[in-house]
């Protein structure tokens, strides 16, 4: 029963993962700017890679294959979003135009 | 999982790898080739993952482990260097 469910439970995150990952690689290629090309990256870490970490670890009988899950699952958490803001950042310094209405600028208003 | 599944998110995978190149190549500017770049790193750790519980090794998720460490310090430098000119500031 609980094999069964497991299992199943496996499954679904297997699919779950890389239908996310699809869904990332298709925005990366229809998004018109960097800025919005970032949304769909930095989504598809979070859902797609950690729920097809989390089904293996479901699967795997050994115990350091899920330590090991667990740490890229942390250290992917951690690092995506520094590595989206400094890329956002690098592009802002570059003045690298959005393709949407011009928003509020706060990165260049002068600081009290 | 079963076995069809596993195969079948394997060459699914592999498929957007092939896509994810060609992104980083058509794409205009460096700042989203940089975003593709680290996507790309991204699709091989899950490769690895899938392959890991395909195989029931557990030695490809140290790969998968530093090749997401090595991804992080990429990016990072990458993108300093294209937004400042210089990687320490």
């Amino acid at each position: 029963m609980i094999e069964a469910l497991s299992t199943g439970a496996a499954d679904v995150l297997l699919v779950l993962g890389v239908g996310v990952m699809t869904i990332g690689v298709y925005g990366l290629l229809r998004m018109p700017d960097v800025y919005t090309q970032m949304h769909a990256s930095s989504k598809t870490v979070v859902f797609g890679v950690v729920a097809i970490l989390v089904a293996g670890m479901i699967v795997s009988d050994a115990r350091e294959s899920a330590y090991r899950a667990v740490l890229i699952i942390a250290f992917l958490l951690l690092t995506t979003p520094v590595a989206a803001h400094s890329v956002a950042r690098a592009a802002h310094m570059r003045n690298e135009a959005g393709s949407g209405p011009p928003a509020i600028d706060e990165g260049t208003e002068p600081s009290p | 999982m079963h076995t069809l599944l596993v195969y079948t998110a394997i060459t699914w995978m592999c498929f957007l790898l092939v896509v994810g190149v060609i992104a980083v190549i058509r794409t205009p500017s460096t700042a989203s080739r940089i975003v593709a770049l680290d996507m790309l790193v991204l699709i091989v750790v899950a490769l690895l993952a899938l392959f890991s519980s395909y195989q029931r090794v557990s030695y490809y998720l140290d790969a998968a482990l530093l090749l997401a460490l090595l991804s992080f310090v990429a990016t990072l430098a990458a993108s300093r260097y294209h937004g400042e000119g210089r990687l320490f500031s």
